[in-house]
């Protein structure tokens, strides 16, 4: 009798010892920040494999920080990053701050200004695409690469059609998908991925910035809504391009990624006007997954009257207010972003210390190590185009209210192209998003 | 029949012997073993299922916008902006198509392939484990898998239509035509849901006496007979389950139209929107309401659902 009362009390007490666990784990998440920088263990949340264990041993073994990496596919990242935030709750030290999310970020104050950490002056110099990360005047993120939309072409294919000078101008350009198709070179001579996803709004701001134009105001105003406009140009330029047989029609659906790995990098395309910027090392010069190595290159943008500039839509890293340990973050990220870790990772110094998809330092010494050792494929174009063409896509940086707009962007193009609604139809809905959003 | 006997036995028993009970209940202590059991087990379903499920009903009443603070009651403003914007309108129709299809297509085919395997055969148990596969791969990677299938440039389906000189250009299935799209997409959630509607009305048919079977053929039944009088009508249970469960997952549909199709009006569910509203305007206060309008219109047809086709059957 003694022994069964005493399993119930034991029992008893051990139910009740879980259901405070339970209490516990169910009341706040809330942190407090330390500023300890040694003998701390931080989580990196970012859409990327992580660099060689070796470089982050390395990283702990000067530095006493040890960095945990979660890498997280890139919409899952955006949600937990609003989760988190909103309940104001620790998820990470350091992760992703997209171009696309700084005006939110920065409004709603989630991260952490990086100039409290870092000589971010300094690193402007370096760095040009630190501009996209800093509205407000507030720095909230580091590019940790270099990414801007270029025009890439199959030079094989339009030496086909008999083009070898290549087009500087975008009716050059078109005059020469023309071609490429009237000589039956290939069926369908253009790549833009009309799905209704993000690929869809970069490539219309790319195609607009060649025009001539901007898509946005420093208060947020359309600028495209006159059939003159670039950016009207642009997208009629585009939708009459699917209509007119020049972009295959299967791309209705297919978006960005989906589109340079199943047609361009087979030849079944010979150009995208607004691709990404490491595409021709990464991907069209690899012949595990292409079937056109060395064939394809990088183009000035074509413009109106001449090269057109770049946009630029690189990524960042920055430090959620939630951080358990902000300091020790940002000195991760100092090494991270450092000219000659880019260098390594890109595969300057060889390929035990490449990080996995990582292609075009944001530090231009960076780029220039990895261009001088002859390590970065169309190195010369790239490195110019990142220092003298590379823009932001929003001046001002991206508006807070940019991922209601983009997804206004890239429905109402997608069913221009796919004739449930006409050019005009479609540019007046958008410029009526940015309207009401911006007011 | 349980609550009115013990009643009756309690008054008839307190009547006789109050006293000696009184002193009984008097001297039981207090036994806490039960409810510290149970404990861990409601706090859990409190604070996740409960606490969330009444937040969202209060929060879709105020306005809760990230980006536009503070807080404030809104009545149904939430509501009213959600009917007032077309893009929602547009995917409470495009929803209602995928739970029209996706729950005829798979109690359909449930019943078809639960009566194929009703009766043992060799191989039956390799089939059924088979069977399960599709219901046990997450949404995402079958949306994957079928763009393979479908997608309009290098797909599966347009080369094999091609090889067969079925048709002489590719076609494009997603995206382009509203209908079809709708159609396309929710053939991706019924192939993940059929197998779990098949268990669920196999499980029915198992309980189905053979003697009914045979009784009715010899009253001279046909096959076709038989499976209307006979299984039909006592495998309602199991269909209404399965039909629910179908309501359920196609009226909350993400991963197959996100992955296929994108945000393009052609095939945005309501889930998707609710994701948008929520995660990408930071609008927290219209994603409840979405929320809500959601979790409501799945009561009201899976009941709408269970008044039709349940009946409980004793044998």
């Amino acid at each position: 009798m003694t022994s069964l009362r005493r399993t119930r009390t034991v029992l008893l007490a051990g139910v009740l010892a879980l259901a405070s666990v339970l209490a516990a784990g169910c009341s706040s998440g809330g942190s407090s920040a330390s500023n300890k920088t040694t003998g701390v263990t931080i989580t990196v949340a970012l859409p990327t494999a992580p660099p060689p264990q070796a470089s982050l041993d390395a990283f702990t073994k000067s530095t006493g920080i040890t960095v945990k990496w979660t890498n997280i596919d890139w919409d899952s990242l955006q949600t937990k990053i609003a989760a988190a935030a909103t309940a104001k709750t620790y998820f990470a030290d350091a992760t992703d701050v997209d171009w696309s999310r700084v005006g939110q970020l920065s409004k709603l104050n989630w991260f952490y200004p990086m100039e409290n950490y870092l000589d971010t002056k300094s690193l402007a110099t370096q760095m040009p695409q630190i501009s996209s990360f800093s509205p407000n005047g507030h720095v909230i993120g580091i590019p940790y690469d270099a990414s801007f939309l270029v025009t890439t072409v199959n030079k094989t294919l339009f030496a086909k059609a008999g083009i070898t000078t290549m087009p500087t101008t975008l009716d050059q350009y078109t005059a020469d998908l023309r071609q490429l198709k009237s000589k039956g070179v290939v069926q369908y001579p253009l790549n833009i991925p009309f799905a209704a996803a993000e690929g869809l709004s970069t490539y219309w701001y790319q195609t607009t910035a060649a025009f001539g134009g901007t898509i946005l105001d420093g208060s947020g105003k359309p600028q495209f809504t006159s059939p003159d406009s670039p950016g009207y140009k642009a997208a009629q330029w585009m939708v009459d391009a699917i209509k007119q047989g020049l972009v295959p029609p299967g791309n209705i659906n297919v978006p960005d990624t989906q589109a340079q790995q199943t047609l361009m990098a087979k030849g079944t395309v010979a150009s995208t006007f607004a691709d990404y910027s490491g595409n021709v090392g990464s991907l069209y010069n690899v012949p595990a997954s292409s079937s056109v190595v060395n064939q394809v290159t990088y183009l000035p943008t074509p413009g109106v009257s001449g090269a057109g500039p770049n946009m630029s839509n690189p990524d960042g890293i920055g430090i959620p207010r939630q951080a358990k340990y902000p300091a020790a973050a940002a000195k991760f990220i100092e090494w991270f972003t450092s000219a000659q870790n880019q260098a390594d990772f890109a595969g300057a110094n060889g390929p035990d210390k490449v990080m996995p998809g990582y292609f075009l330092p944001s530090q231009l010494a960076g780029v220039t190590q990895l261009n001088d050792k002859g390590k970065l494929i169309g190195g010369d174009e790239l490195s110019d185009l990142l220092k003298n063409s590379a823009k932001p896509i929003f001046q001002q940086g991206a508006p807070s209210w940019y991922p209601q707009f983009s997804k206004a962007v890239y429905t109402n193009l997608h069913a221009a192209a796919t004739n449930s609604m006409t050019v005009a139809a479609a540019i007046k809905a958008i410029a009526s998003t940015a309207n009401e959003l911006s007011s | 029949m349980t609550v009115i006997g013990s009643g009756t036995r309690h008054s008839v028993g307190s009547a006789r012997d109050a006293k000696p009970k009184q002193a009984r209940r008097r001297g039981r202590r207090f036994d806490a073993l039960p409810y510290a059991l149970v404990l861990p087990l409601a706090l859990f379903i409190v604070a996740l299922a409960l606490v969330p499920a009444a937040v969202t009903i209060v929060e879709s009443f105020f306005r809760v916008q990230e980006l536009n603070p503070p807080t404030v009651f809104d009545g149904l403003g939430n509501f009213r902006r959600l009917f007032s914007d077309s893009t929602i309108t547009a995917s409470m129709g495009n929803t209602a198509l995928y739970v029209v299809i996706g729950v005829i297509l798979s109690t359909v085919l449930g019943i078809v392939m639960a009566v194929t395997l009703q009766r043992p055969f060799r191989g039956r148990s390799i089939l059924i484990a088979v069977l399960v596969l599709p219901w046990a791969l997450p949404g995402v990677v079958e949306g994957i898998v079928w763009t393979g299938i479908w997608d309009s440039n290098t797909g599966l389906l347009n080369s094999v239509l091609s090889s067969l000189h079925l048709i002489s250009n590719y076609h494009v299935f997603l995206g382009q035509n509203r209908l079809l799209t709708i159609f396309a997409v929710e053939m991706v959630q019924v192939w993940q849901m059929t197998p779990l509607s098949t268990l669920l009305i196999l499980a029915s048919l198992q309980n189905i006496p053979h003697e009914l079977y045979e009784a009715a053929y010899l009253d001279g039944s046909s096959t076709w007979d038989a499976f209307r009088r006979v299984t039909l009508p006592l495998a309602r249970p199991g269909i209404a389950i399965a039909m629910v469960q179908a309501i359920i997952a196609t009226l909350n549909v993400f991963d197959q139209p996100y992955v296929l199709n994108g945000a393009a009006q052609t095939g945005a569910s309501l889930t998707e929107q609710t994701y948008f509203v929520s995660f990408q305007n930071l609008d927290f206060g219209e994603g409840y309401a979405l929320s809500l309008l959601i979790t409501v219109a799945t009561l009201i047809v899976s009941l709408g659902v269970v008044k039709l086709v349940y009946r409980p059957v004793e044998y």
